[in-house]
């Protein structure tokens, strides 16, 4: 009820004539009626009723929700945030070297850029982390699922085939070792035709496509929400050509990482995405960049030329 | 299932639309008339708050019509990595791959040449680059079974002369290299009609020979097969260091081209460079050469590089390895194929001859056999 009126999704042109009229909260909107409203702010009474409805229906909610649901404003103490960061999980590489740089592995509700040269490793990495998504908890894995954007046409299912293959192999010399309930149990499930049924593949073949279905992943995500990962593979390809307007490319990448933040955290999931790299000429020398720099705010990996991942799981 | 293969429904909805079709309350499509917006592509490049500042409606208003154009446009869009590793269909599947008409060779590839991507033949001159791409121009002729795709090949020379001589040895001499098809398949085909030569040696007339003629020919499916000889030699003179942003953004679009005909209509892409000395231990390493190659670099830099799907490097064998005792049981013409890097294969390697019939892979243990038997 004390919902400020720029906070309302309203139209802006109207939401602007609302505010420059006085008015502050949604309840002095609601007091005042469509009539007085109408009159008000020189709008038609259809406009004003509509409006009002929009007002209601935002404060009903705003009641009846709970402090969890996503898309709502609430609030909470910096220490909460702190806990609840600390408390995700990660998803393991099963490369100790590259799980410890990262702090655990790649991490929940974040976004994590991989960059590298071609041919380094970078969608190897992505492969290894939609089966690795799926390992069952008991073997230390978070039973996820995983939805793989690919931009490129570079996601062989061969090469994926491999790497569950190799992983179903890992858990059951666990299972073996230990030989307990719960892991022969969950080996039972966890098996080479369900790791690749729950990687979700999407084919962007430009960057329309690609912002199309970055607009449909929220419900996607709702809809199957074991997903705890999601590749998109590479970002940079659909963006590096055909823009003569850099200044929209900025906004629509801006725009991009806008909503996987939203969802990564909403969602509980990791978003994971490639890039590539780029020669920046310096005035003595030439450097190697990521390429779409600063577009992103995300944790970076940089895989260094002429350096493999030591052995991701054998395959 | 279609989903590789573009459907020309989605590139109509880059163009001028009606939008009493789609499923939308009619406020927004009076909205959209009057703020004269015509296609899908003018909605997302805006941002949601431009959106309702120029149609004058609400956040929930634009969410809904974000969604319902994205729902149209991305329908049928998703599939499992199980449906992809399931399907077989040889129109469809990923398992099919280009056959180099050699088994050891396709061994080295997993099948062959993936029918999606720009793969690129790098190395020295004669190592035998040419040769390869003219097998590949044969083996595409083939019927599906025999690893081909049943159609025809488009050359794209930019610097040398199309070597027709040759090409007329390969073809008289197909039946010796292919024991594997039946004679008969091999006489129905007509190898020469479906090689279609192409010459571009500047930068305009290529981009003109790629965005007309060859979309020409691949639409009409006489053509699944596109061969540049050589990508290099386009960008030999035209550019100076100081050009190299130009070039670069020659570079980004000539690859993005390629890369969406190899998506559009499924063919393969073989694009041929040069390579060029590795001026440190950076760019050699960059390359990820063995010992055996790191003197030389592939041209063209990192720009190319992130076009390509798969990188292979071919070159001569300066002297008879030790490791193997097969380089001495042929002397002077062996070479080595290495897959430099792929999405689907590890680091490695095989030797091959050119023979008058064509490039062969040499199988170590088999060869060995049959040298002695020769002797």
């Amino acid at each position: 009820m004390q919902r400020d009126v720029g906070s309302l999704p309203l139209a802006p042109a109207l939401r602007a004539r609302l505010v420059a009229a006085g008015f502050q909260t949604a309840q002095e909107l609601l007091d005042t009626g469509p009539c007085g409203l109408s009159k008000e702010i020189g709008i038609s009474k259809e406009e004003a009723l509509e409006a009002l409805q929009v007002v209601r229906q935002e404060c009903h909610s705003d009641a009846t929700q709970t402090a969890g649901a996503p898309g709502t404003s609430r609030k909470c103490t910096a220490l909460e945030l702190l806990e609840q960061e600390q408390a995700q999980g990660f998803i393991i590489t099963f490369c100790s070297a590259l799980d410890n740089i990262l702090g655990g592995g790649v991490q929940l509700t974040k976004i994590t850029e991989i960059c590298g040269e071609p041919g380094v490793g970078k969608t190897q990495l992505c492969m290894q982390l939609a089966v690795d998504v799926q390992i069952p908890e008991c073997f230390g894995g978070l039973a996820g699922e995983a939805v793989f954007i690919d931009t490129e046409g570079s996601f062989m299912v061969d090469r994926v085939v491999d790497v569950a293959t190799a992983c179903v192999q890992h858990c059951q010399l666990i299972a073996e070792a230990h030989q307990e309930e719960d892991h022969l149990k969950a080996l039972e499930t966890f098996s080479l035709e369900s790791i690749l049924s729950h990687i979700y593949y999407f084919r962007c073949r430009d960057y329309i496509e690609l912002l199309a279905q970055v607009y449909l992943l929220p419900d996607f995500l709702s809809e199957h929400s074991k997903v705890r990962l999601v590749v998109i593979d590479g970002i940079a390809f659909p963006f590096r050509h055909d823009f003569e307007d850099l200044s929209l490319r900025t906004r629509l990448l801006n725009g991009l990482a806008q909503q996987l933040i939203i969802i990564a955290n909403d969602h509980k999931a990791a978003v994971v995405l490639t890039n590539q790299m780029t020669t920046r000429i310096g005035q003595s020398q030439s450097t190697l960049v990521p390429a779409l720099a600063a577009a992103v705010p995300a944790k970076e990996a940089a895989i260094p030329a002429g350096g493999h991942c030591p052995n991701l799981h054998a395959g | 299932m279609q989903n590789d293969v573009e459907s020309f429904e989605s590139k109509l909805l880059y163009q001028e639309m009606d939008w009493d079709q789609f499923d939308l309350n009619p406020k927004v499509i009076a909205a959209l008339k009057k703020a004269d917006i015509k296609s899908v592509k003018e909605i997302l490049n805006l941002s949601e708050a431009d959106l309702q500042r120029l149609m004058k409606l609400s956040s929930a208003d634009i969410q809904y019509l974000l969604k319902t154009i994205s729902r149209t446009l991305r329908k049928n869009s998703m599939l499992t990595a199980l449906q992809l590793y399931q399907d077989k269909h040889h129109l469809t599947s990923q398992h099919q791959k280009l056959s180099l008409g050699c088994s050891v060779l396709d061994n080295l590839l997993k099948g062959g040449i993936p029918l999606v991507g720009i793969t690129e033949l790098a190395g020295e001159s004669s190592a035998g680059k040419t040769q390869i791409s003219l097998q590949l121009c044969l083996c595409v002729q083939y019927p599906y079974k025999y690893g081909g795709l049943e159609s025809g090949a488009v050359y794209i020379c930019t610097e040398d002369v199309f070597p027709s001589k040759r090409l007329q040895q390969l073809i008289d001499q197909q039946h010796k290299l292919r024991a594997d098809v039946p004679t008969e398949i091999i006489q129905k085909i007509k190898f020469g009609n479906s090689i279609f030569i192409e010459h571009a040696a500047d930068l305009d007339t290529f981009h003109n020979c790629i965005t007309k003629r060859i979309s020409l020919l691949l639409t009409r499916g006489m053509a699944r097969l596109v061969v540049v000889d050589s990508i290099a030699a386009l960008f030999r003179c035209e550019f100076g260091v100081s050009d190299s942003v130009t070039k670069a953004r020659y570079l980004q679009t000539f690859g993005a081209q390629l890369h969406s005909l190899s998506t559009r209509f499924r063919t393969p892409i073989m694009c041929i460079n040069q390579v060029t000395d590795a001026v440190s231990e950076s760019e050699a390493a960059q390359c990820n050469c063995s010992a055996v190659d790191s003197r030389v670099s592939p041209a063209l830099g990192i720009t190319w590089a992130n076009q390509l799907l798969m990188r292979l490097m071919v070159s001569r064998v300066s002297q008879p390895e030790q490791s193997s005792g097969v380089a001495l049981h042929h002397t002077g013409s062996v070479r080595t194929l290495r897959v430099v890097f792929a999405p689907h294969l590890p680091s490695s390697f095989c030797y091959y001859t050119v023979k008058l019939e064509g490039v062969k892979g040499i199988n170590p243990l088999h060869d060995m056999a049959s040298c002695f038997k020769n002797l």
